[in-house]
């Protein structure tokens, strides 16, 4: 067998008709945390539970250590794998101490009484999952984040190499989720253990996991160190999200910002062709007004915007065609080249209420040169406040465009009225 | 913040537990032994209480101790008083000890094990199964010449068909309360059909089996109790080997069987022991109601939660409920013995009544997720 503590080669694992695991090959190794992702119901809590046998494997085999897990009895297979279910009945009102003990089950004989020496493991266990004042309460009265610290030292107290979590921090605040996961970090680490833990909470397993094992539909869709595994690719593919990937300054971890929006689908192949809008902003006035056109389900064309503005961002995430511009630069000649592409596309302008100063004054010279004026719509600038950055040259476009037959409407709602009622939607 | 010295916080809690434990265990015992032997006094013939503590002590000690037991009663006369002692009440209330330790502990291991606090082998059903399994044999006047070996067997084969029912229903029903007490209501109504049709079927046998309907004590003979006790013996020892596997299947089965323990195996066997030692108790005493229910219920109060604390004493509370129930059952209408399930089911009922309320009135039930 391999050096793995736990290791699937090609395990199926049916309910019924409905298959929960599909040729999962996988391995958890000594020493390290392996965080298992994925959606509700793509397999995490089969794979955890057939790792010690709950669920028996229609096909493929399960080694622990040196031996496969069917060839083990219960108490052997105890003493191997230690096992934190997300929910469990809470049992009887036990002192702290008696319930921990419980973990010594597998090793206890029968006619033998328990030992110094598993008070002395049952101790250790509740120092190492923080749990240690809690040794002369009852379980019923601890609150959920004490409840879990003491499940989390009856799993110590079995002192087996590998421990399996099920979503060990759900139901816990932020301060207890990074404590208990930073003490599953020392326990893999100083204790050599090959720790298994499902996590919905990708940022989460980012920090604290060695690994990462993303299921989908009962098949691994990725196996790698978190920076290797998270993707906005992955996490569009697998749980249907749109995100943004960006990496901590310190800790060079890589974390997910999920996007609140829907995705919209791919130009859908068939149907009547869309309405091409471009779409003019910058600073966030455009973030608002990507989202509804793009939810109206107009083709959306975006630009000139620099790279890393809010807007910009918006416009990649819902896959906006977009014309980019080095941040802080004025518009180059290839860019304004772009943005006229898009502009001959395009049956109407949305012109957002965005500051112009000398980078971006580019864009509206290129509005002033389009050929359909009454096809513009600008989004009023909110009163007074200064805008036009550029000596009043912003401000006489904008008005020469009014003069020509742009429309001025005072809100995003009118705006997109005004729309509808040119493009009958 | 508190301190403690390292290997005193398991130590304390539990030490301190098992001290008060063991002085309630030394009390029971005393209680139990006390209430026996006051029990000789009563019974439907009054003899003297002088004589009656002396019979006892002279026949126990093998005719060394209290040698004129009966003082100045002619010899005609203290022979029946010895009789009546030593071979009626006697017997009469060590079935009363071995059955209610029989229920008790089959009440402690059902609750455990189905992880309901109101499973008990009456309301369940077995004993329904044992009486019907057992008053067949009158009905149908089985085997006259073995009829003490056949009638146990015939309790326990009758026992196992709602044992297996409240296997498979406890297993599918997924530990609901409901589904496994209204799967016993069903049975005994079931097995309350069949022997009504009994009475009717054989009206010579009806005296026979008019006694296992509610039960009764006053059969018991030595060798009656000589086949009961080991049974009984057996059972309670087999029950406490897996008392810590009960312990974790509190935590329900899949995280019990993650720690090494079986559960289906545990139910399975524990289903089959208390089968086997309600039917024992049946065959001799007949249907008892309660004592199952009640027993483990004030164990729990006394020494807390442990299954290897509470199915042993169980078997003595249980002991001493019926044991006070047959004093009662005894004195309660002048001159008649009524049958011992009517006291067992009155206080019991009653009992079961208020742990019902009080377990809706409470947010943590024992057998609740």
């Amino acid at each position: 067998m391999s050096g793995s503590a736990l290791a699937f080669d090609r395990v199926t694992v049916r309910y019924g008709a409905r298959v929960a695991l599909r040729d999962v090959t996988m391995r958890a190794e000594p020493g390290e945390v392996l965080a298992l992702a994925g959606p509700n119901g793509s397999g995490k809590s089969t794979l955890l539970r057939a790792s010690i046998g709950l669920e028996g494997p229609d096909s493929g085999t399960i080694a622990v250590g040196e031996s496969t897990l069917s060839g083990l009895s219960l108490r052997a297979r105890a003493r191997q794998v230690a096992w934190m279910p997300q929910e469990e009945p809470v049992g009887d009102n036990l002192p702290v101490p008696e319930y921990v003990r419980y973990g010594r089950y597998p090793h206890s004989a029968r006619f033998v009484p328990p030992s110094a020496a598993d008070d002395a493991v049952v101790l250790e266990a509740l120092r190492l999952s923080g749990a240690d004042e809690l040794g002369d309460r009852l379980v019923w009265e601890l609150s959920g984040g004490e409840r879990q610290r003491v499940r989390f030292a009856r799993v110590l107290a079995q002192q087996a190499p590998i421990v399996l979590l099920d979503e060990p921090t759900a139901h816990l605040d932020i301060g207890h989720q990074l404590d208990l996961l930073g003490r599953v970090r020392s326990i893999a680490r100083d204790h050599r253990a090959a720790v298994v833990i499902a996590l919905h909470d990708l940022n989460l397993a980012a920090r604290f996991a060695d690994r990462i094992v993303v299921l989908h539909r009962g098949r691994v869709a990725a196996d790698g160190p978190p920076r290797a595994v998270l993707s906005p690719q992955l996490l569009s593919d697998v749980w249907g999200i749109a995100s943004e990937l960006r990496y901590d300054a310190t800790s060079r971890l890589p974390y997910l910002i999920p996007r609140v929006v829907s995705v919209s689908a791919p130009a859908a192949s068939g149907g009547p062709p869309r309405t091409r809008v471009h779409v003019m902003a910058g600073g966030g006035s455009g973030t608002e007004i990507l989202r509804r056109l793009v939810d109206a389900d107009y083709s959306v064309s975006a630009g000139a915007l620099p790279l890393f503005d809010s807007d910009s961002a918006v416009a990649e995430e819902l896959r906006i065609p977009t014309a980019v511009e080095v941040p802080f630069a004025p518009i180059s000649e290839a860019t304004r080249a772009q943005v006229r592409a898009f502009l001959a596309e395009s049956a109407a302008i949305v012109v957002g209420a965005f500051p112009v100063g000398p980078a971006n004054l580019a864009n509206l010279e290129e509005l002033a040169a389009w050929d359909r004026p009454e096809a513009i719509l600008l989004l009023a600038q909110p009163g007074p406040a200064p805008w036009d950055f550029t000596g009043g040259r912003a401000a006489e476009i904008r008005a020469g465009l009014l003069r020509r037959g742009a429309v001025e409407a005072r809100s995003l709602h009118e705006l997109l009225t005004n729309l509808a009622s040119r493009f009958g939607r | 913040m508190r301190r403690d010295p390292p290997n005193t916080v398991s130590r304390a809690g539990g030490g301190a537990r098992g001290r008060s434990a063991r002085s309630v265990v030394g009390l029971i015992v005393v209680a139990l032994t006390l209430l026996v032997v006051l029990s000789t006094l009563v019974g439907p013939e009054s003899l003297p209480w002088p004589a009656t503590l002396a019979i006892l002590l002279h026949e126990m000690s093998g005719g060394h101790l209290a040698g004129m037991p009966c003082g100045s009663a002619s010899a005609a006369e203290c022979r029946i008083w010895i009789e009546i002692v030593w071979d009626a009440r006697f017997p009469d209330l060590l079935l009363a000890v071995t059955a209610g330790a029989a229920l008790g502990i089959s009440g402690a291991g059902l609750q455990g094990v189905f992880r309901n606090p109101l499973a008990d082998p009456y309301l369940l059903g077995l004993s329904a199964g044992a009486a019907l399994g057992a008053s067949s044999v009158y009905t149908f006047d089985l085997a006259p010449a073995g009829r003490a070996f056949i009638l146990p067997v015939f309790a326990f084969v009758g026992g196992l068909v709602p044992g297996t029912v409240i296997y498979f229903a406890a297993r599918s029903g997924r530990n609901s309360p409901q589904t496994l007490l209204l799967t016993g209501v069903a049975l005994n109504a079931i097995a309350a059909a069949v022997l009504a049709t009994f009475l009717l079927y054989n009206p010579v046998a009806n005296l026979s089996v008019n006694f296992w309907l509610l039960g009764g004590l006053e059969y018991a003979t030595w060798s009656n109790d000589g086949l009961v006790i080991p049974v009984v013996l057996v059972a309670g020892l087999l029950l406490v080997l897996r008392a810590q596997e009960v312990n974790l299947l509190q935590l329900g089965p899949d995280v019990a069987q993650s720690l090494g323990s079986d559960p289906r195996r545990l139910t399975r066997q524990v289903v089959l022991v208390t089968t086997v030692v309600t039917a024992a108790a049946v065959a001799f005493a007949g249907i008892i109601g309660f004592v199952g229910l009640v027993a483990p219920h004030v164990v729990r109060r006394l020494v807390g939660v442990d299954y290897r604390r509470v199915i042993p004493l169980s078997a003595l509370v249980g002991a001493g409920f019926l044991v006070v129930a047959w004093d009662i059952a005894q004195v309660v209408i002048r001159s008649v013995v009524i049958p011992v399930g009517i006291p067992t089911a009155f206080f019991g009922a009653m009992f079961f009544l208020y742990l019902l309320y009080r377990r809706s009135s409470r947010s943590r039930g024992v057998g609740a997720p």
